[in-house]
C-alpha cells in the first residue's frame, strides 16, 4: 500500500529535520534552522499526502472511513498534530531549539508505527461499535490536545536544560513559560472538547456518558493534572520551574492515557487491534 | 484523583468476580465491604465528589467579592487609587507641543476605535484622564467553568440515585417486558414491552462484525407503540428510557422447520421446539418433536418425531437432505420404514432446515441527570474558552498641560497576557507619534 510506504519515507524526513535543528542548535547558523524549517514543512506535505491517500485507498476497498480507526492510524496521527502545531509556532517565532526538542516526539511515533511487529498498518473496517460521526471529532479534538500537551512538555524540557550554564542560548525563561503555560492552556481546552465529545459519544453507543472506563478515568486524571496547573499559576502565581515540571507530569499522565491504558480491560480496546 | 488511579488499577465490578478467588476469604469479604471493587459507585467516592463540590462553592464565594469589584470598578477612581501616574515609567510617557484638548481629542478617537468603553473626566484644569476597557465579563468565565462542574457532580449525583441501568436478552420472536439491573440489584419492570421480531449480524469479509441489528416492536397492552430498527451507536429512546443494542448470542433451544404436505393440498409450515406437539389436519393424530440432532449419522440435520395416534407410539426420523440420502442408499425408505417421511399416508413430512435462533442483549437505561451533564459540558467549553482567550483589559491616558508643552502618559492594566495589552499601548503610543510631533524625555 502506497500510504504506508511514504508515511515510513517522512519517518526518516522528521529525523533529517531534527538533525538539522540540532546542528543549528550546536553551530548557531540559521541556516541549519532554515532548512530545517522547510525539511519539516516538506514532510509534513508528505505526511498529510500519505494519510489522504490512505483515506481514498480505504474508499478503493470499499470499507471507507477517515484515518482514524485503529492503532496505527492513531499514532500516524498524533505526530501529524504535533508537527502541525510545532510548523505553526516554530513559523510564528522562529525558536529553532524547540525543533530538538519537539521533533523526537513524532519521529518516534511514526518510527514506533511503521517498524513494530504488532502494529497492524492494514486499512481495517469499522466496527459497529465505531461506525459513528463523532469518531472524527473525538480523535481529533484528543489528539490535537495531546499535540499542544507535547509542545509543552518540551518547552519544559527546555526550561530545565537552561539551567546548564552551557545551554543558556536556549530561549529566555520568560518564553519558555509563556510556551508551556500556553500550550497546557491551548491543551487543556483541546482535551476537554475531546472528553466531552467522548461522552456525547459513549451515551450514543455506549449506554452512558461516563463509564469509568480504564481510558475514561485516565483522561479525567490527565485533565485533574493540567486543572490543577492552570489554577496554581492563575491562583498561587506558579511559574517557570514548577510550571515545567507539571508540564512533564501532564505529558506523563498523557502518554499513559495514551499507550499505557491498552494494558488495562476496558471498552477503548480497539486500539489492541 | 488517587482513588481513580486504583480504580483503574484493581478490577472493578464484574472483573473482579475472578480477581478474588485467588484472595484469602477474610480478605476478600473486607475489601468487598469496603467497596474497593465498585470505587467509582463507593459511598466515600460520593463523599468525595461532595468535597469537591464544597470545594468548589467556597473558593468560588471567596473570589467572588474581587471580580465583582473588578468588575464594577470606575475606571477613573481606579487610576487615582493605584496610584497609575504617580510613577510612570519613562518610556510610557511623551511629550508634544500640541494643545492638551486637541490631543485628548485625538486619543479619545483612538481609543474608541480598540475599546468597547471609553471614559474621559477631567481633573482640575490642566489634566484630563481617558480610560478604555474591553473585556469586562471575562472576569465571569471562570465562574462558569467552576458552575459548570457544579451541574456536571449535580448530573452525576442525580443519575446515580435515580437513574438505573438494566439488561435483558430477548431471543428471536420473543418479548420481554422487565430488565435485570447491573450488578445484580433485582429486576426493573419496564412501562412496556420490547420484541425482538429478528436479529441480525453482518461480517466483513476479514470476519469483523460490521453491523448487529435488531428489529424490534415496543408494544403496549399488546399494541405496537415503536417498530424499527436498534443499532449499535443509534439507540432507541422512548418514555425517558433509552434502549441500546449491547450484545447477542445464539439461543440455547434449537427449533426445527418442518413441511408437512397431504396430496394437493398447499403445503404447511410448522415450527417445533423440543417437547413441542400440533395436530395433524384431519385429526389423525398428535405429531410431536422429540429430538433434533445437527448430524445424525453423517446424514446431515435430521428431526425425531412421534406420531400419537389412536393409543400408538411411532417415532422417525425427518431428515433435511433425503434426496441425497435417497439417492446414496437406494430403496432405504421403503427397507427401513423409521426412516420414511411419507410413512403416514397420505401426509409427507420434510425437514427444510434446523433454525438457529439469535437473541439480542439490550442494554436498557434511565438517566434523569444527562441533559444537566449536557448543559454542563456546553458551559464548560465557553466558559473555558472566555478564561483562555478573553481577558480584562484596561487602558488609561494621562494628558496634562506642562509649562508650554503637553504630557501624555500611560498606564495598562489586564487580568492576564499582560505582554498582549503592552504591546497594544506601545502601538497608541506609536500613532500619536505618528500624527503629532512629540518627544520622549
Amino acid at each position: 500500500m502506497i500510504n504506508t510506504i511514504i508515511l515510513s519515507g517522512v519517518t526518516f524526513v522528521y529525523f533529517g529535520a531534527f538533525v538539522c535543528y540540532l546542528f543549528q542548535m550546536i553551530f548557531r547558523k540559521d541556516l541549519w534552522g532554515r532548512g530545517a524549517f522547510y525539511i519539516t514543512l516538506a514532510g509534513l506535505a508528505a505526511h498529510s499526502l500519505g494519510l489522504l491517500l490512505r483515506w481514498r485507498e480505504s474508499y478503493a476497498l470499499s470499507i471507507g472511513h477517515v484515518p482514524l480507526a485503529n492503532f496505527y492510524e492513531s499514532l500516524i496521527f498524533f505526530a501529524w498534530s504535533v508537527v502541525l502545531l510545532f510548523v505553526m509556532v516554530e513559523g510564528r517565532s522562529k525558536y529553532r531549539s524547540l525543533g530538538v526538542f519537539v521533533l523526537p516526539v513524532p519521529f518516534l511515533l511514526m518510527a514506533f508505527a511503521s517498524l513494530a511487529p504488532n502494529v497492524d498498518s492494514r486499512i481495517q473496517p469499522l466496527v459497529p461499535a465505531l461506525q459513528s460521526n463523532w469518531l472524527t471529532s473525538h480523535v481529533l479534538t484528543c489528539f490535537m490536545g495531546y499535540a499542544a500537551f507535547t509542545v509543552a512538555f518540551a518547552a519544559g524540557v527546555m526550561y530545565f536544560l537552561r539551567r546548564y550554564p552551557r545551554l543558556r542560548f536556549l530561549p529566555a525563561d520568560e518564553i519558555l513559560d509563556e510556551l508551556i503555560y500556553r500550550h497546557a492552556a491551548l491543551g487543556f481546552i483541546f482535551l476537554t472538547i475531546g472528553i466531552v465529545t467522548g461522552s456525547v459519544w459513549a451515551h450514543y453507543a455506549w449506554g452512558s456518558y461516563w463509564s469509568w472506563d480504564p481510558k475514561e478515568t485516565w483522561s479525567l486524571i490527565t485533565w485533574l493534572i493540567y486543572a490543577v496547573m492552570l489554577h496554581a499559576r492563575y491562583v498561587r502565581g506558579w511559574r517557570g520551574n514548577r510550571m515545567a515540571v507539571m508540564a512533564v507530569i501532564g505529558f506523563a499522565a498523557v502518554l499513559f492515557t495514551y499507550l499505557g491504558v491498552n494494558y488495562l480491560p476496558g471498552l477503548h480496546t480497539y486500539l489492541q487491534s | 484523583m488517587a482513588l481513580s488511579v486504583a480504580g483503574t488499577f484493581i478490577p472493578q465490578q464484574e472483573v473482579s468476580l475472578d480477581f478474588t478467588q485467588g484472595l484469602s476469604p477474610g480478605l476478600a469479604y473486607f475489601l468487598q465491604t469496603m467497596q474497593i471493587f465498585d470505587l467509582f459507585h463507593s459511598v466515600w467516592f460520593f463523599l468525595l465528589m461532595l468535597l469537591l463540590f464544597l470545594n468548589l462553592v467556597v473558593c468560588s464565594i471567596n473570589r467572588w467579592p474581587l471580580s465583582w469589584k473588578k468588575f464594577r470598578s470606575d475606571p477613573i477612581a481606579a487610576a487615582d487609587d493605584e496610584g497609575l501616574f504617580r510613577e510612570l515609567p519613562e518610556n510610557r510617557v511623551l511629550w508634544t507641543s500640541r494643545e492638551m484638548e486637541e490631543v485628548s481629542k485625538k486619543m479619545e478617537m483612538l481609543l474608541r476605535r480598540k475599546f468597547r468603553r471609553v471614559v474621559k473626566a477631567a481633573s482640575g484644569s490642566d489634566r484630563v484622564i481617558l480610560s478604555g476597557e474591553r473585556g469586562r465579563y471575562s472576569r465571569f468565565a471562570v465562574y462558569v467553568v467552576h458552575l459548570s462542574v457544579l451541574i456536571l457532580i449535580l448530573g452525576a449525583l442525580i443519575g446515580a440515585f435515580w437513574g438505573w441501568e438494566g439488561y435483558v436478552n430477548i431471543g428471536e420472536g420473543e418479548k420481554a417486558d422487565n430488565v435485570d439491573l447491573q450488578g445484580g440489584r433485582g429486576t426493573m419492570p419496564l412501562p412496556f414491552a420490547i420484541r425482538c421480531d429478528r436479529f441480525v449480524v453482518e461480517f466483513y469479509d476479514n470476519g469483523a462484525p460490521k453491523t448487529y441489528r435488531s428489529d424490534l416492536t415496543i408494544l403496549r397492552d399488546d399494541e405496537a407503540i415503536y417498530q424499527g430498527p436498534l443499532l449499535v451507536n443509534h439507540p432507541i429512546s422512548l418514555e425517558g428510557l433509552r434502549i441500546y443494542q449491547a450484545s447477542y448470542g445464539l439461543s440455547p433451544d434449537i427449533r426445527a422447520s418442518l413441511t408437512l404436505s397431504r396430496g394437493g393440498e398447499p403445503p404447511q409450515k410448522f415450527s417445533l421446539g423440543e417437547g413441542e406437539n400440533f395436530e395433524l389436519p384431519g385429526g389423525e393424530g398428535i405429531v410431536q418433536l422429540v429430538s433434533l440432532e445437527e448430524n445424525l449419522m453423517q446424514m446431515g440435520p435430521a428431526a425425531k418425531l412421534l406420531m400419537r395416534s389412536g393409543g400408538k407410539a411411532k417415532p422417525f426420523w425427518v431428515f433435511q437432505h433425503i434426496d441425497r440420502i435417497r439417492e446414496m442408499n437406494p430403496g432405504i425408505t421403503e427397507q427401513v420404514p423409521m426412516l420414511n417421511p411419507a410413512r403416514f399416508h397420505p401426509y409427507v413430512f420434510s425437514l427444510n432446515g434446523l433454525e438457529e435462533r439469535y437473541y439480542t442483549g439490550l442494554q436498557v437505561r434511565r438517566d434523569p441527570g444527562a441533559p444537566l451533564a449536557g448543559v454542563a459540558a456546553v458551559l464548560m467549553i465557553l466558559g473555558l474558552a472566555g478564561t483562555f482567550f478573553t481577558s480584562h483589559r484596561r487602558v488609561w491616558i494621562m494628558v496634562q498641560r506642562g509649562g508650554e508643552k503637553t504630557k501624555v502618559g500611560f498606564a495598562s492594566r489586564s487580568n492576564k497576557h499582560p505582554a498582549v495589552l503592552q504591546r497594544e499601548v506601545r502601538r497608541l503610543m506609536e500613532q500619536l507619534r505618528a500624527d503629532m510631533e512629540t518627544e520622549s524625555t
